[in-house]
């Protein structure tokens, strides 16, 4: 059986089906790039906005390391994505548990729901500038109104879409409103805000740059902006490809943390939980 | 145990009923009309009929999860006012909360009504290994199969600790041999607590199978047509149902619930 099963993992070469996956995803990624270098120097792709590979990797290491100067933005970006989404999520699940748990203020507010995500929410930054003056407030503020929105929609529908069931083992048992609040819809709704959060957490990104093309003090939003400006396109690349990284780096960590939160969606997540109250209760049981 | 319940006054009984009726709607929908009967202390009480006929409007009357339109209705002496905690109900559907453990899920009632104690926690256990779970006490439920799922819902109905239990077509969505190893099972252990039980079904067999009274329901409107008391003792084997007594029974049953079944 042993040997039945290694036969099937291994290609003609000795090597699994997965490391040959690998490989030729990175043959495929080093002829895109060459042949982006090439045409890059050929003249056949305009080096001007289509910089050589090469370039951009010396432009990685002059902003990371030589000069270093990205880290001041990076960090500055971060932070904004962090306090943005923060208060974003803090809004937006907060007020769709609110809007979630009283019929009369959903009936009221609905319109205005759909007025406002009709609305392309980026276009009233300008107004929030206006309002707030230039700075972190109103930078803040702009992301909050990107990324509030699936926090909200999400807790409200997660709130609202209890399982009949489920309410009536409750209300069988004599669960006061709090408890049926905290045992039942709050866990039950986990996972569905989660998904809002993820959501959230990408649309900061996009916002907290938009915040700083306009605002073009600090982040890499600045940054890009004063790269291009300057036809200093390799550099502006290498800001676009970190802004890649972190944003994968987001995506995955999100996803982490949805796993942690929501554990009972997942074999891994249920076994560690289990084991724990296992552990928990061994003495009583 | 026969012939007690009828010596037994009303306020002896575990439910009594004095011509209870429901109706939906503006009055025009009769669910239930003119049922009157008396469930004595720990017996078994199979509530069998096609739909509509009543039989879980009864259970739910009982539970108090709906209100009669008419009649009288007591559980443990008293009249039904709204839902209590006194009743325990199991439905086809296991209901169980999937972020928790099978024990976390059968501690539920007690997490409800007070702070758990290590004796409650002891106590799940031991419920869960009743119902045949020893080895999945921190399972959750998206890691049991259906049937182990209602036994999880089973044990969580006896951690409550109440003597009446309301189970309506607990076992319907289970396949054929994983429902009778469950009806077996639930003899036994119901008839080891000496809890009183009313058992919905649409099954002629699996409902004598279980009670010591069938109360045969018809419909339009819904209403008991006739109690039938079944002389059998409890726990009884399965074996049961091949003897000409249980199938002089069945036909009794059959024939009046007239010849649509």
């Amino acid at each position: 059986m042993a040997i039945a099963e290694s036969t099937l993992q291994k290609g003609s070469g000795g090597i699994s089906v997965r490391q040959r996956k690998m490989l030729t995803h990175a043959a495929i990624f080093l002829i895109l790039v060459g042949l982006w270098e090439i045409g890059s120097r050929t003249g056949w792709l305009d080096p001007l906005f289509y910089p050589r590979p090469t370039n951009i990797l010396r432009s990685f290491w002059l902003i990371y390391i030589a000069n270093g100067n990205i880290w001041f933005h990076l960090y500055a970006t971060m932070v904004l994505v962090f306090a943005g989404w923060l208060a974003g999520s803090i809004l937006g699940v907060g007020l769709g548990a609110l809007v979630g748990f009283n019929p009369l203020v959903r009936r009221f507010l609905k319109p205005y729901v759909i007025v406002l995500e009709a609305t392309p929410r980026i276009a009233v930054a300008p107004l929030l500038i206006a309002l707030l003056g230039f700075g972190a407030p109103s930078k803040i503020a702009i992301i909050m109104l990107v990324c509030f929105f699936a926090p909200f929609i999400n807790t409200l529908s997660g709130v609202v879409n209890v399982n009949e069931d489920r309410l009536e083992l409750f209300r069988s048992l004599g669960a006061s409103k709090m408890q049926v609040l905290r045992k039942l819809v709050l866990p039950d709704a986990i996972p569905v805000i989660m998904a809002g959060e993820r959501l959230a957490l990408t649309a900061a990104l996009s916002g907290a740059l938009v915040a700083e093309f306009i605002q073009r003090d600090e982040g890499i939003g600045s940054l890009i902006l004063i790269y291009t400006r300057n036809l200093n396109m390799a550099s502006a690349f290498a800001c676009i490809f970190t802004l890649t990284i972190v944003g994968f780096l987001i995506f995955r960590g999100m996803e982490r943390l949805d796993l942690w939160i929501a554990y009972w969606k997942s074999e891994t997540g249920m076994k560690r939980v289990g084991a724990r109250r296992a552990r928990q209760m061994k003495g009583d049981i | 145990m026969d012939g007690a319940g009828s010596v037994q006054k009303m306020s002896g009984s575990v439910v009594g009923a004095q011509r209870l009726g429901k109706t939906f709607g503006d009055g025009s929908v009769v669910a239930l009309e003119d049922a009157t009967f008396d469930i004595r202390p720990g017996s078994f009480v199979s509530l069998v009929g096609p739909s509509g006929c009543g039989k879980s409007t009864m259970l739910r009357l009982i539970a108090g999860l709906i209100g009669k339109s008419s009649g009288e209705l007591m559980v443990h002496g008293k009249s039904v006012e709204g839902p209590r905690t006194d009743v325990g109900m199991m439905f086809q559907k296991a209901t169980l909360l999937d972020w928790r453990t099978a024990i976390e899920n059968v501690l539920l009632p007690t997490e409800v009504s007070r702070t758990v104690t290590k004796a409650d926690r002891k106590h799940a256990a031991d419920l869960l290994r009743m119902v045949g779970l020893k080895d999945f006490l921190f399972a959750y439920p998206s890691q049991l199969s259906g049937g182990m799922q209602q036994r999880v819902a089973l044990a969580r109905l006896l951690q409550t600790g109440v003597d009446l239990l309301l189970l309506d077509e607990p076992f319907g969505a289970l396949d054929e041999f994983t429902r009778e190893r469950l009806n077996v099972e639930l003899m036994r252990i119901v008839t080891e607590l000496k809890s009183t039980t009313l058992f919905v079904t649409h099954n002629i067999a699996e409902a004598i199978f279980l009670a010591d009274q069938v109360f045969v329901m018809t419909p339009r409107p819904g209403r008991i047509a006739q109690i039938v008391e079944v002389p059998f003792d409890r726990p009884r084997p399965l074996s049961i149902q091949t003897s000409p007594e249980f199938n002089a029974l069945v036909a009794e049953v059959r024939d009046i619930l007239g010849e649509d079944h």
